[in-house]
């Protein structure tokens, strides 16, 4: 065999939602990070509060608390996409989230193609990281 | 220059921007220092965040590991944050370059496709069983348990290492004598074009089922020791499975990231990742994961092994160190 085989279509569905998804996560990230650092007021946690908290080895819990008097709950930065560390947050969310529609895309995929087992598989792995996403098991 | 831009645009725009926002962040800085930081030690401590992560993931890429596995033991030897935190920015560093390389090697056809999803649902259960496990085992065992395993962990990656040394250029593209009917059932097979041969490169993977076991157990120690299984998945694929090396590499990325996205989200919800500390790092895994796919497909087969030998001694030598501290109470000063 000389010429380059094509790689299938499902694996092109997976990798692309990744790959773009995550690149758009990343600009969103880059977009709250200019933020932060030039409005510190429109963000959910006072920057240097939060770069020195971390600096002198205070615990996550230990930040939040003494910034808000509590731990968040869920999600926090979706009620709060004006703000900058939110906005970062948020672009993180985006690329971590990408995994869910191209573990389904591929799975509809791998069905076209024939490839049922693999096509469960996807759908599991995609259930899996849905369930975790919506707080439904947790891995501590 | 003008051939890897013209291979992957987005990587160039996206690096120039990250220098711009940079840039742009040091000219209008508003954030006031305190007693512990002033602006210029916050906005180095950034940007070398940001620089050190790109290098990082190069290396993570080529070598088909997490980031994670560098990227944990030098915060906790050189800073003062808090474990938890950098645990949970940690499966950024070892997800994101995992994340961005995943397009590259698919379209290329270095990561398989069927291999990714065969390995995802045992690491993935495995990895919460051990998550659980870890619970249960320190409340009944302690710390001997924990540093038993951790040296019995370390001793066999030097094992694991010395099978890559010993095997030689043949772990680069195995030849396996027979093909179980399980894996033949379960049609494990596909072909690349190699680009360092200049040739298309067919494999049929082998012990499919033994591999099954196996991915569940690294998924188990990596979610009952937060290790990450990336020091794992390549050996799996490539020595037992008999999948070509440069292929083990590059599906083990894409697996790190799909195993390591169900494990963040509880951190992110519970607040445990805070996005100042973990965006510069996230940011340079994907610049670092760009450049990395870039280089794999042009390298030779025989440096991924290289790369992968002194990676697993390096691991191997901290298990054992750590092992030995919890065992017998001593300090021994590894990385």
């Amino acid at each position: 065999m000389t010429e380059k085989p094509k790689p299938p279509f499902s694996a092109l569905i997976y990798g692309e939602i990744v790959y773009w998804g995550t690149l758009a996560g990343c600009l969103i990230s880059l977009i709250g990070t200019f933020i932060t650092f030039v409005f510190p007021k429109k963000n959910v946690l006072d920057p240097a509060y939060v770069l020195s908290s971390l600096w002198t080895g205070k615990t996550a819990k230990e930040i939040w608390v003494g910034a808000l008097g509590a731990e968040p709950m869920g999600h926090w930065y979706l009620s709060n996409l004006s703000c900058g560390d939110a906005l970062q947050m948020f672009g993180l969310a985006i690329g971590v989230f990408t995994i869910i529609p191209a573990c389904f895309g591929a799975s509809l995929a791998l069905f076209k193609e024939k490839q049922t087992v693999y096509a469960i598989l996807a759908f599991i792995a995609g259930m899996i990281t849905t369930l975790s996403m919506l707080g439904l098991f947790a891995i501590k | 220059m003008r051939s890897l831009f013209r291979q992957s645009p987005e990587l160039f725009i996206l690096s120039g921007l990250v220098i711009i926002t940079y840039a742009a962040i040091a000219l209008f800085w508003n954030v006031p220092g305190t007693e512990v930081l002033t602006p210029t030690k916050m906005w180095f401590i950034i940007v070398l965040s940001f620089l050190f992560s790109t290098f990082i993931a190069i290396i993570a890429v080529i070598a088909g590991i997490g980031g994670g596995v560098l990227f944990t033991p030098v915060m906790l030897a050189f800073t003062s944050i808090d474990t938890l935190l950098i645990r949970a920015t940690g499966l950024v560093v070892a997800m994101f370059s995992g994340l961005i390389s995943t397009g590259p090697f698919m379209r290329k056809g270095l990561a398989d496709v069927k291999i990714v999803f065969f390995c995802s649902v045992p690491i993935v259960v495995g990895a919460m069983a051990g998550a659980f496990a870890a619970i249960y085992l320190a409340n009944v065992m302690g710390a001997t348990g924990d540093a038993i395993v951790r040296l019995a962990l370390g001793l066999v990656l030097v094992f694991i290492a010395m099978m890559f040394i010993l095997g030689g250029s043949k772990t680069e593209y195995p030849q396996p004598k027979k093909i179980d009917s399980f894996s033949k059932k379960m049609r494990l097979y596909s072909a690349y074009w190699e680009e360092s041969l200049g040739k298309v490169v067919e494999f049929h993977a082998t012990r499919g089922l033994l591999g099954g076991f196996l991915f569940f157990a690294v998924g188990f120690t990596g979610g009952f020791f937060g290790l990450g299984g990336g020091w794992a998945v390549v050996p799996v694929l490539n020595l037992l499975m008999a999948v070509p090396l440069k292929v083990a590499a590059a599906s083990s990325g894409v697996l790190l990231a799909m195993g390591n996205a169900a494990a963040i989200w509880p951190y992110i919800t519970k607040g445990s990742l805070l996005p100042l500390l973990a965006v510069p790092w996230m940011l340079g895994q994907v610049v670092g994961g760009i450049l990395g796919a870039i280089i794999l497909v042009k390298i030779k087969a025989g440096f991924v092994r290289k790369v992968l030998i002194v990676i697993l001694f390096l691991t191997s030598f901290k298990l054992i160190a750590r092992g030995l501290e919890g065992l017998f109470g001593i300090n021994i000063p590894v990385f």
